[in-house]
């Protein structure tokens, strides 16, 4: 349980808010590259820690990440016309560029310079592996660009997607680094999704249903292992890295790509689930491609022209109750992202973590609030947080067998940390 | 028509969710297993817990030899004698603290009346960047045959951290 104040410390991201300022600390995915496809294109509506605004790439390639709103009479730029280097406001013509500038104001004398005193908020956004990342915190404090491992390998390598989710952001991702849910919830879909299927690591999991937790600090976050029992007294551990506040990366299996998370606030009640899969030094095959396009692994299939999953709430997920009973699908629920994402929205937008009951396999939850908690009082004397570094964003899950009395942390020190050139540490 | 699931998970419902306690008191046990987790247990007990109580197992890092009995095993803060199997009867969860690089055979004694009883075992150990791998190995040896969740935390305050997430 959290007592109040510290669940809503927790949960509350928008503008002025100490996790707020937490997420503002480091770069953000903040939409798919596909999305701004190309110069000129159509601009996009981002909402982003509690903040409208409007993704648009101008007519000379510069990517702009500004306020969604004219600052004339605050109607939604989303209407407006991209054109020769600035985005135009349709309805007095007002144009910005794409630092938030206003360039022209045709009402007004251009002499008397009145639009040079107009500048709508804005946010740097780039691009770097298939992804555009916004950075909102102070212009001054900026960190360099993101070192996530997906987001730097050739893009034939990797595959990102992003869903809708109807809930807080902390909710999401405590469902990412609870580990003790897989062998219930998850476990139709080991044997039988393609992004899954066919590696030792599932014997070991089908074949010890109770696996022992431990949970270890690592520089950005957390590692959380579970052990299961191998051959000749040794343990299979398959190790999740958790760096604050908000990226997850499952342990691999087999030769299947490599998969993980980021859960960005949109506004407290809603997140976007960012879902990355890729390979070190190999393409994603077509078929692996196809599959992670179909929804397959942790990805979804979508409503048409929306990131709104298919299976949602408006269509009670899709449950299949037949299937519940025959053991198809644990809870009913079909792909293994609306098996959390179903329980996960059932919640509420944010749950009352006063009345909650958690046990002792719960530690993986209660160290990494105890860890962001620590952090937001480390913020408030000046320090950086987690996350922010790059050390801290290189970081692999992995799936080892080690001897019976070896920290993981030691054991697989090399294994948990990017090694350029080689694929993760693997069963 | 809106789904059953987009009418009922929204912050509007969330209002009629009951209000009532939906949990007992559990009986959590806390246990030092060795001199420098006694010196933390002891300032965590002056704290307020919800039932929570603290023990020592410091004294006893061996296993009792044949003949002798676990009666005398354990001891309470204020140095007075426990049964530990006594004790563990009455448990929900047995949460065994060790300093890294310490010796923490206690808990082969403690963990096994712990799974006789099926009764949870956590284990915390404290201070694992700060002793050599080695060092860590001979504390993890003793604990993980017996712990069903282990925690390796840096800081202290974890462990109340963690007591007062599990209603202790």
């Amino acid at each position: 349980m959290l007592r109040k104040e510290q669940n809503d410390l927790l949960t509350q991201t928008g503008p002025g808010t100490p996790m707020g300022q937490m997420f503002r600390s480091s770069w953000q995915p903040a939409l798919l590259a596909s999305e701004l496809p190309e110069p000129g294109c159509p601009p996009v509506r981002v909402k982003l820690l509690s903040e409208r605004l409007l993704a648009w790439r101008d007519s000379n390639n510069k990517l702009a990440l500004t306020d969604e709103f004219c600052a004339h009479r605050g109607v939604s730029l989303w209407f407006g016309r991209n054109e020769h280097g600035g985005l135009r406001c349709p309805y007095h013509g007002w144009k910005y560029d794409h630092t938030g500038q206003c360039v022209e104001v045709p009402s007004e004398p251009s002499e008397s310079g009145y639009c040079q005193k107009i500048k709508l908020k804005s946010y740097p956004l780039i691009e770097r592996g298939g992804v555009l990342w916004t950075y909102m915190g102070p212009p001054e404090k900026q960190p360099p660009l993101p070192e996530w491992e997906f987001a730097t390998v050739p893009t034939e390598q990797s595959f990102m997607s992003k869903r809708l989710q109807e809930c807080n952001w902390l909710q999401a991702m405590e469902g990412g680094i609870d580990s003790s849910h897989v062998s219930f919830l998850h476990s139709g879909e080991l044997n039988s999704d393609p992004l899954f299927k066919g590696s030792k690591g599932n014997q070991y999991n089908m074949g010890d249903m109770k696996p022992v937790f431990e949970v270890v600090e690592s520089p950005g976050g957390l590692y959380i292992g579970a052990r299961r029992n191998a051959e000749n007294g040794n343990y299979y551990w398959r190790i999740t890295q958790y760096v604050l506040p908000a990226f997850t990366m499952i342990a691999p299996r087999a030769d299947h790509p490599v998969h993980g998370h980021f859960w960005v606030p949109i506004d407290d009640h809603n997140c976007w689930a960012w879902s990355f899969d890729y390979k070190v030094t190999r393409p994603l095959s077509a078929k692996e491609r196809k599959a992670m396009e179909d929804g397959q692994g942790i990805h979804v299939s979508y409503v048409p022209g929306t990131f709104i999953p298919a299976a949602n709430k408006t269509n009670d997920y899709l449950v299949d109750r037949q299937a519940q009973k025959e053991g198809r699908t644990f809870s009913g629920v079909f792909g293994i992202a609306m098996q959390d994402a179903s329980l996960q929205e059932s919640m509420g937008p944010i749950i009352d973590r006063t009345k909650e009951n958690l046990v002792s396999t719960d530690n993986g939850i209660i160290m990494a609030r105890h860890k962001l908690l620590r952090a937001l009082k480390a913020m408030e004397k000046g320090e950086t947080p987690p996350g922010v570094s790059a050390e801290h964003q290189k970081v692999r899950s992995a799936a080892v067998v080690l001897p019976p009395d070896k920290p993981f942390k030691d054991a697989a020190k090399d294994a948990l940390v990017v090694q350029n050139g080689r694929e993760h540490a693997t069963v | 028509m809106q789904s059953e699931s987009a009418r009922m998970s929204s912050a509007a419902e969330a209002r009629y969710r009951i209000n009532a306690p939906n949990s007992k008191q559990r009986a959590v046990k806390v246990i030092a297993l060795d001199a420098p987790s006694e010196r933390i247990v002891k300032e965590l007990a002056q704290r307020p817990w919800n039932g929570a109580t603290f023990f020592t197992a410091s004294a006893f890092g061996t296993t009792p030899k044949a003949g002798e009995s676990f009666a005398g095993w354990l001891s309470d803060l204020a140095g007075r004698t426990k049964d530990l199997i006594d004790e563990v009867n009455s448990a929900d969860l047995v949460v065994m603290i060790a300093a890294a690089g310490e010796s923490a055979q206690a808990a082969s004694i403690i963990g096994e009346a712990c799974s006789v009883k099926r009764v949870m075992t956590t284990a915390l150990v404290l201070g694992g960047n700060t002793v050599s791998d080695e060092a860590l190995s001979k504390t993890l040896s003793h604990l993980r045959p017996w712990a069903l969740m282990l925690v390796i935390a840096s800081a202290e305050e974890y462990i109340a951290d963690m007591l007062t997430a599990l209603r202790a």
